[in-house]
């Protein structure tokens, strides 16, 4: 490939740039290599096998109802005839705006002994104590998993969604003159073309799932995770903590290339998908029962916990909470603009630096910086206290040897360690999103400009960057969502006096009082539907 | 005599309230191949589409081997009407090799009658060395054949090809045409094939089928079309020579090349006619003078290995506006110049006839 | 455009640092105790003094994160829930000694370090709560592991460190082979796996889940001031345990200085604040606690409790067995 631009100041600040952005992780790694054995022993000997037993059992449940939920709603979606399909299409969406230990929370009041689901149950039967019936308890490993897939199967339905609507028809023509049904078209033809997009959103699913913290602490699961803040808050050993962060991450690290590893090889991606569309036509009771399941997805992911945070700000809400909605609010905004301003910047820099580079290495930036997703955010926010504290330490030192004031944790004591660890977190969302984006121009367009005499910069401003508007505006949207919704990055990094809406949401649900922040959750979930709206509508 | 393998009734299909097909009829024999060519947006994929059971159809019926498969009260769903087709991109599966493609539509039989079909078929259209081999990894002549192997597997009754030579080298396409045809042949297999170039049809096909917006215009063996074609747009269409506007009364017929006596059966017809001239039917003069009026002008010169190819037209001026040519075309090798002036005539021929409008 | 990039990078990079803790009359708080607990106390005494407090609340990771800080580090103030987590920043050499004859006078003996590194503010109590329908019953501690409790206790997490302290106060009395078989008959006796708060757990005993559970002194009150939970409490007595031996189990909330506290004068003016009679008293009556000063009344429902004998364990020692305890509790599994 022609290169356009090989110049020398443009690659060493890129890969600058990428090398930054990887410093917190290559000190927890350094740090866990270097810590000491005895706690990890001791931690192996009793509860860590545990631990460990649940992280995959929460995994693999995770990913299992996810892809379960997900590819079955997109094929409905778009291999049937089903009624409301339109609106379904979106609505099925609507989850992702939900933070998952906001819905743990909300079902466990609505299935506890004195919620209204079995007090109903108790009335209709005549029930007086719990020896008398059996009711399930949400509170377990499976529970958890549930709420975790309710609120991430939106992940592979859009996947899987947009890898069949993209599908060369003609595949499905030219299986079914061969004597499949439609249905046997599908199973054998469509679904495993669609297994590239399968397995992405599935590894999306495992990160996620093992990044979280607070649905599992609520539901007492125990995980890798809380071996985590155990050693790190309870036994004080942060070494052991980074030892035990390393094996997190490089557990995701392993099942995400070992998926990749599978379909190597095998092409998934016919020429060009065409526009007409044969429907499967469902009977009215199988309409009924596709029926069923997608709005009951729509319904348990979204509207049910939607409608009990409607009532409880109803009934709970007081004037003087407004306020201190307003500041909170006000904050989340803050950190999430900033953050998600900035990783598209960087996103738009790495993926211009593929396209017009030269360098064999040219993808390198890009792949490097897209780990950060890879790290759970509590990991990643103790890695930024490691990394930024002695940072600071040097600038504070070196500023009272030149004789000027200390400025004091300007890095780590502020708001830069929040915004820099999102940015860490969530450039991956960035970078797939711009990357796709960048690779739709035709690369014509890349050597027209200079035909015409303009330079490499004004072609950039002029062409690519307008065509790319919608794609940079769908990145911005969709790290400014996550950013919005991250909890454990927020809760260990925040400055004074600092609270953003989902850490005080947070504090609430520990102490069973949500009822009082009902508003500021409520708030949570509208911004997490912005981008579904936007993206929807742009469609 | 035996029932036709494909018999076409008074078919009619009509896509988002538009009329695509008109009033279509058809019959194919046993092993017939037919050559269905016409413009773009003329309807041939859409009566592929019929046939193959992806279109609903609104009027008349489909009937092969003696089976109705689309008529206006059902339709057999596409996967029970044993019709193959290929595809213009070949829509081969690309997740799957040679071999499991090829297998794909006999998956029913024993694993060993699969095996053998296959191993036949690789045979056959030369893919041995390509069994465990993907796709991608093939060029595009051998994934015709692959495609075609596909489609045969399962022994269907009758095959469509979607313009099956479009993306195939010109140097290989006359192999490759008359390798596929001695394959049908030897299946004896029932195919219809899609083209818009009408060359190809007079080496791969056995019958043509002419169609234009929606309508079968005509539907023959390839060489009486083109000797007795039946209407101006099927002329116009094969290219089967120029058109020369006459002013037509009885058996006499005026143009600006002069008079045309036409013979004794053409009765009582009047109004402007367009008369079909090939290029062996014209004459030409290039001495002008006061005897040998010029009536044509050179426009254009392309040299040929028949030697020049001239396009001529009326000259400007004075005559009938509804009898002005253009495009008339002559092969010779007597040297023009662009814009000389010539003096051309018509030798007597059966002369045919048309009227424009449809 | 390179230069405009500059420029934008350092307005982004000042708009980001302009949080940190700067101007003078201040103090800096970083608390493990709740907003709406100590909030009333730190207005009321900027009311008093015109000196503004700053707070990070945080119920994890405040030492980690002062360590990490070191002399950089803007706190002045640690306000914990815990006798460990003093003692633990003390022992990371993470407070300095606080002078002050206010401090001293207050604050009996065993409730603040021999060196001045710490000082209780408030005490507070683990008391067992049994339900109404089981009558009045006298407990120790050490009967939870007794078989006819099986399946009849409520607990939160093991790890949490007001039920830490206890397990550490057990192996102080008992040692660590005994305190080991009592938390796993302990924990064979749950009535579920430990979730929830201690609130939570008497919300299980009124649901007939089970009839025992532990809990601080505190949410009681807490409980009977609330309109959903009062339902909760009025079906439990609160049990002070171990009256017949070395008495109920006590922790602290308390304060220290960090050690390199940038506004030293207005932190100690704070801490003196503290151990105040408005500041104790509010203690006493919105919190429900027990005020560590001597001749501070408890508020009218604390004092419907009665009397109790306290463990007069020292706290120093509770807290040195606080590794101990944790490891013990990893060793049962109680949690699991």
């Amino acid at each position: 490939m022609i290169a356009l631009n090989n110049s020398k100041t443009w690659t060493l600040s890129n890969y600058l740039l990428a090398l930054v952005l990887l410093i917190p992780v290559l000190v927890m790694l350094f740090g866990g290599l270097t810590a000491s054995t005895q706690l990890f022993l001791h931690l192996w000997q009793s509860v860590l096998p545990r631990y460990l037993e649940n992280t995959i059992l929460l995994g693999f449940f995770v990913v299992l109802l996810a892809v379960f939920f997900g590819v079955i709603s997109a094929a409905i979606i778009t291999q049937t005839n089903i009624l409301c399909k339109s609106l379904l299409r979106w609505l099925l969406l609507l989850p992702l705006a939900m933070p998952a230990y906001l819905i743990a929370y909300l079902y466990t009041d609505l299935f506890d002994y004195a919620g209204p689901v079995q007090r109903t149950l108790r009335d209709w039967f005549g029930w007086q104590s719990p020896n008398d019936y059996w009711f399930f308890d949400l509170r377990t490993l499976s529970g958890a998993a549930l709420m975790l897939a309710l609120v991430l199967f939106p992940y592979v339905y859009m996947l899987v969604r947009g890898a069949f609507e993209q599908q060369d028809q003609n595949l499905i023509k030219a299986s079914r003159l061969l004597g499949l049904t439609a249905k046997q078209s599908f199973l054998r033809v469509a679904l495993p073309l669609a297994r590239p997009a399968i397995g992405i959103s599935a590894s999306l699913v495992l990160m996620e799932t093992l990044a979280d913290f607070a649905t599992v602490q609520y539901f007492s699961v125990n995980t890798l995770t809380t071996a985590i803040y155990d050693t790190w808050l309870g036994y004080g050993d942060l070494g052991a903590a980074n030892a035990l962060a390393s094996v997190l991450m490089l557990l995701v690290l392993f099942v995400v290339l070992a998926e990749q590893k599978s379909r190597k090889g095998v092409r998934h991606q016919s020429s060009r998908p065409s526009i007409n569309k044969t429907v499967i036509v469902l009977t009215a009771s199988q309409q009924f029962f596709a029926s069923v399941f997608c709005w009951g997805l729509v319904a348990a992911g979204f509207l049910v916990p939607l409608v009990m945070l409607i009532i409880m700000v109803v009934d709970y809400s007081s004037v003087n909470q407004f306020s201190l909605l307003v500041s909170t609010g006000i904050n989340s905004l803050k950190v999430s603009v900033i953050a998600a301003t900035i990783t598209v910047f960087i996103a738009l820099s790495f993926g211009f630096y593929q396209r017009f580079h030269a360098n064999k290495f040219r993808h390198l930036p890009l792949r490097i910086s897209g780990f950060g997703y890879a790290i759970p955010g509590t990991v990643l926010a103790m890695a930024m206290l490691s990394t930024l504290g002695p940072v600071d330490h040097w600038l504070n030192d070196i500023a009272s040897y030149a004789g000027l004031t200390s400025p004091g944790l300007i890095l780590s004591g502020s708001l830069f360690a929040i915004i820099f660890a999102l940015v860490v977190r969530f450039l991956a969302i960035a970078n797939g999103t711009v990357v796709n984006g960048i690779n739709l121009i035709p690369h014509s367009l890349d050597y027209a400009p200079a035909s015409l005499g303009v330079s490499f910069k004004g072609s950039l401003i002029k062409v690519h960057i307008p065509l790319l508007t919608k794609t940079i505006f769908v990145a911005w949207l969709l790290v400014f969502v996550e950013a919005m919704k991250e909890l454990p990055v927020v809760l260990l990094l925040r400055p004074f006096n600092f609270e953003t809406l989902s850490s005080q949401v947070y504090q609430l649900i520990s102490d069973e009082m949500l009822e009082q922040g009902a508003l500021g959750a409520i708030l949570i979930v509208i911004f997490g539907l912005l981008p579904i709206v936007l993206l929807n509508k742009s469609k | 005599m035996t029932t036709p393998l494909l018999s076409i009734e008074q078919l009619s299909v009509t896509l988002d309230n538009k009329k695509v097909l008109l009033d279509l009829n058809l019959i194919l024999e046993q092993g017939d191949i037919l050559g269905l060519v016409g413009a773009s947006g003329c309807g041939k994929t859409t009566l592929l589409h019929a046939i193959a059971g992806f279109t609903k159809i609104s009027q008349g019926q489909i009937i092969i081997d003696g089976k109705v498969l689309s008529n206006t009260k059902q339709s057999l769903p596409a996967e029970q009407r044993q019709v193959g087709m290929v595809f213009q991109d070949y829509a081969l599966f690309p997740h799957l090799t040679v071999k499991q493609n090829i297998a794909f539509g006999i998956s029913k039989l024993t694993h060993s009658e699969q095996v053998k079909q296959v191993k036949h078929l690789l045979g056959i259209l030369k893919l041995e060395e390509y069994a465990n081999k993907f796709i991608h990894q093939l060029s595009g002549g051998q994934q015709q054949r692959v495609a075609i192997a596909r489609a045969l597997a399962p022994k269907p009754k009758l095959l469509m090809l979607d313009e099956p030579f479009s993306n195939i080298d010109a140097r290989l396409r006359t192999e490759l045409m008359l390798e596929i045809r001695s394959l049908l042949k030897l299946f004896n297999t029932t195919a219809i094939f899609v083209t818009h170039n009408k060359d190809e049809v007079f080496t791969f096909a056995d019958k043509m089928a002419v169609m234009a917006n929606g309508y079968l215009l005509q539907f023959d063996q390839p060489n009486i079309i083109c000797q007795q074609p039946n209407s101006y747009q099927v002329a116009d269409f094969l290219q089967l020579g120029s058109w020369l506007p006459c002013l037509v009364d009885g058996i006499k017929a005026s143009s600006l090349l002069g008079e045309i006596k036409l013979g004794s059966n053409k009765g009582s017809e009047q109004g402007l006619r367009y008369l079909l001239v090939k290029p062996s039917q014209l004459q030409l003069n290039e001495d002008v003078s006061a005897n040998t009026i010029a009536n044509a002008q050179v426009d254009y010169i392309s040299l040929t290995e028949q030697g020049f190819h001239y396009y001529f037209s009326s000259l400007d001026g004075k005559s009938d506006k509804k009898l002005q040519f253009s495009k008339l075309s002559l092969y010779s090798h007597i040297v023009l110049s662009i814009k000389q002036k010539v003096r051309l005539s018509i030798n007597p021929h059966a002369f045919l006839m048309f009227t424009k409008d449809q | 455009m390179f230069k405009r990039l500059l420029t934008l990078s350092l307005t982004s990079l000042l708009l980001m640092t302009s949080d940190s803790a700067y101007a003078a009359e201040e103090v800096n708080v970083y608390s493990y105790r709740q907003p709406f607990l100590v909030e009333p106390l730190f207005n009321k005494f900027t009311e008093l003094t015109n000196i503004k407090v700053n707070v990070v609340f945080a119920k994890k990771g405040m030492a980690e994160r002062l360590a990490r800080e070191g002399k950089y580090s803007p706190a002045d103030i640690l306000l914990t829930t815990d006798i460990s987590r003093l003692v633990e920043l003390r022992d990371k050499d993470l407070v300095q000694a606080v002078n002050s004859t206010i401090l001293d006078s207050a604050i009996p003996t065993q409730y603040h370090a021999q060196d001045n590194t710490w000082f209780a503010l408030t005490t507070r109590v683990r008391n067992i709560y049994s339900a109404k329908r089981l009558g009045k019953i006298n407990l120790n501690y050490e009967d939870l592991a007794e078989e006819k409790y099986k399946g009849r206790i409520c607990s939160r997490s093991g790890k949490h460190p007001y039920n830490v302290a206890l397990v550490a106060s057990m192996i102080s009395e008992h040692g660590e082979a005994y305190t080991l078989d009592w938390l796993e008959k302990v924990k064979a006796n749950l009535a579920r796996k430990p979730q929830g708060s201690d609130r939570g757990q008497v919300q299980a005993i009124h649901q007939k889940l089970c009839d025992i559970s532990l809990g601080n002194s505190y949410y009681f009150g807490k409980m009977l001031k609330d309109d959903k939970q009062k339902v909760w409490a009025d079906e439990v007595y609160i049990n002070f345990p171990n009256q017949d031996n070395r008495g109920a189990h006590i922790n602290i909330s308390g304060v220290a200085m960090a050690k390199y506290a940038p506004n030293t004068k207005n932190a100690k003016a704070l801490m003196e604040f503290l151990v105040s009679e408005p500041a104790q008293l509010l203690y006493a009556e919105t919190n429900m606690e027990y005020p560590v000063v001597k001749g501070v009344p408890v508020s009218t429902m604390v004092a419907s409790w009665g009397d109790f004998k306290a463990d007069g364990l020292s706290l120093e020692k509770i807290a040195k067995n606080r590794k101990a305890a944790l490891t013990l509790l990893d060793k049962a599994q109680f949690d699991l």
